[in-house]
């Protein structure tokens, strides 16, 4: 046979199912951790080599997501003295300078690549069967909560809050939260728009 | 090879609405035609079609090489030197690619003849793919075609494997033009795909990729660290992110190298490297001191979709294609006409080429295009074709 075994789409077909609206987003389940340490301590569902790797995840974020300042008086003045630290990003006249990261929030298991993988096993796959049959699609289900780091604001020591000061907990364990609201953003120095001028002025790419 | 007449499926524009196929008709012209279909026999699919497309896949590949080490066909290209470095070290690090598709000229008997590799933004692959496939199982399940009847399209299978086994990033985002919706369900296609394979796969329209301290970011600041691009790379290169391609830690499908492959000027450098060649037709970098002459086709170094493509046919009948790639380089490539077949159902005749699919480096079926002129555009109609011996 010269031809594919079977066609499938999964993602093409647009059902109901797909209309998930920010209203009705669903709460999720996070775990809140000062350290990896204390995340292999506790936890008994998932291993120490897992721990290891959302405080990683989360680490390697806090450069990109956490607040930045000019210079280190401004940023001890909202995280408290001797909790800044520098930031890899520099500005005209120096570093900026940034909150150190006090603990960080694992999310779901089946999310934790950076919150979209779908569990294969949860979808629904259907082959296409063509004019006279239902040709079906799953829900991407993107509702997960990111790993992230979180900090600690210096008027309020005992609660973690995400870069985006979304407070999500007085103590670590577990924690539901919408994900929409702990979403962590690193936009705020990307210059856009660098792509599609071309495309623009000439309409005609594809081939 | 013949093109037969065939009734179409009740309800089949239907149909591509709900599976995405939003550009079955273009300005009110059909594009997707299923009136008729080709016939071909698996000898002809085998010998004539499939085997030269992997010798000739090959040939390009052997070119890379020589071209990535050598000034001179640098310069003939139009590659800007500031991204040589940037296309030797995506091929020699063995940067993995996707697809491509070479577009042939064949009648049903000798060999076919290369009229050009769209190798870094080739589309028309759902309806290859996946349209022309559910096309044929239906047909058959209708008693319209015979129950042997097979078709060269094992496209989809052979893009699942690769995005299973391609060394690729995740998350790995898709990016097209956001407004024009055949690229965007090319895209949709190929993520669906990859999403069957595992991939997290996501979207990003290509005016929204973000610049920061020299990385790519998605719209929520996060570096991209792979990414699909139906986006050319000759526009690339000259647009204001190009500077970042060399600094960022990106992984490009197409990766960089493949825009040596999508410029015309492979055509002339190929019969450099084997003339007389059986699948390739002489061509030559443009003097322009010569006028084009009977016989002989001009094709500007970066055109898609038949795009300001002109030619003279040996009767002396000059045809041109309007388009916006008036501003590079040409070349001459010999004509070889493509074969006329009688469109019963628009009293008409049409020419018809064959655009043949690389996945990896292996073969993976045909898609038909017709025209009623003798150059190939994007409006050109799409026919599905059968294997029956």
């Amino acid at each position: 046979m010269k031809r594919s075994k079977k066609v499938a789409l999964m993602l093409m077909v647009p059902t109901t199912t797909m209309m998930l609206a920010g209203c009705g987003e669903d709460p999720a389940e996070a775990v809140v951790f000062s350290s990896p340490e204390e995340c292999a301590s506790l936890v008994t569902s998932t291993s120490a080599d897992q721990c290891y790797a959302d405080y990683r995840a989360a680490q390697a974020l806090h450069p990109q997501v956490a607040p930045k300042y000019l210079n280190k008086a401004e940023c001890e003045n909202d995280f408290g003295s001797g909790q800044c630290e520098a930031a890899p990003q520099q500005h005209a006249s120096g570093s900026f300078f940034m909150p150190m990261m006090m603990g960080y929030m694992a999310g779901q298991m089946f999310n934790r690549q950076g919150g979209a993988m779908p569990n294969p096993a949860q979808q629904e796959e259907r082959t296409a069967a063509g004019t006279g049959g239902a040709a079906g699609a799953a829900a991407n289900a993107r509702n997960g909560v990111r790993t992230q780091p979180l900090y600690k604001s210096r008027d309020d020591r005992g609660t973690f809050r995400t870069a985006t000061n979304t407070p999500v907990a007085r103590q670590t364990g577990p924690v539901t939260v919408r994900p929409s609201q702990v979403q962590p953003r690193a936009g705020q120095f990307a210059q856009r728009g660098g792509f599609g001028a071309q495309a623009a002025a000439r309409n005609s790419y594809g081939g | 090879m013949k093109r037969v007449d065939t009734v179409e499926r009740p309800q089949w524009r239907d149909y591509a609405e709900r599976v995405g196929f939003q550009f079955h008709t273009f300005d009110g012209e059909p594009y997707w035609d299923e009136t008729a279909y080709y016939q071909f026999t698996l000898q002809q699919i085998e010998d004539d079609l499939e085997t030269p497309t992997e010798e000739l896949h090959g040939m390009a590949m052997d070119l890379v090489s020589d071209i990535v080490r050598d000034a001179e066909k640098l310069r003939q290209l139009a590659i800007p030197e500031l991204f040589w470095n940037h296309i030797y070290n995506s091929w020699t690090n063995g940067e993995p690619h996707l697809y491509g598709r070479m577009d042939l000229v064949y009648d049903g008997k000798g060999p076919a003849k290369l009229l050009e590799l769209n190798y870094d933004t080739p589309t028309s692959l759902f309806e290859t793919g996946f349209f022309q496939w559910v096309w044929l199982e239906e047909k058959i399940q209708r008693g319209e075609l015979p129950s042997g009847a097979d078709q060269f399209n094992s496209l989809q299978d052979k893009l699942e494997e690769a995005f299973r086994s391609l060394p690729l990033p995740q998350p790995f985002y898709f990016s097209s033009v956001s407004d024009n919706i055949e690229d965007k369900g090319t895209v949709d296609y190929l993520m669906d795909i990859a999403q069957q394979a595992g991939m997290d796969a996501r979207y990003i329209a290509i005016e929204n990729i973000g610049e920061h301290d020299g990385q790519f970011v998605d719209l929520e600041g996060y570096p991209i660290p792979g990414i699909f691009k139906l986006y050319p790379w000759e526009f690339m290169v000259r647009e204001d992110f190009g500077k970042t391609i060399r600094t960022s830690n990106t992984q490009w499908l197409e990766p960089s190298w493949k825009m040596l492959l999508s410029n015309k000027g492979i055509l002339p450098l190929l019969w450099q490297k084997y003339p007389d060649h059986p699948n390739l037709l002489p061509a030559f970098f443009e003097d322009t001191t010569q006028a084009l002459t009977k016989g002989w086709v001009r094709k500007p170094l970066f055109s898609r979709e038949g795009a300001n493509v002109e030619l003279i046919t040996e009767q002396g009948e000059n045809i041109s294609a309007d388009g916006p790639y008036s501003d590079g380089r040409y070349i001459r490539q010999a004509l070889c006409p493509l074969p006329t077949f009688r469109d019963n159902h628009r009293h008409t005749d049409s020419y018809t080429m064959i655009g043949s699919w690389v996945v990896g480096d292996s073969a993976a079926g045909i898609a038909i295009r017709e025209d009623s002129t003798l150059i190939t555009k994007d409006s050109s109609r799409f026919l599905p074709h059968i294997i029956v011996d």
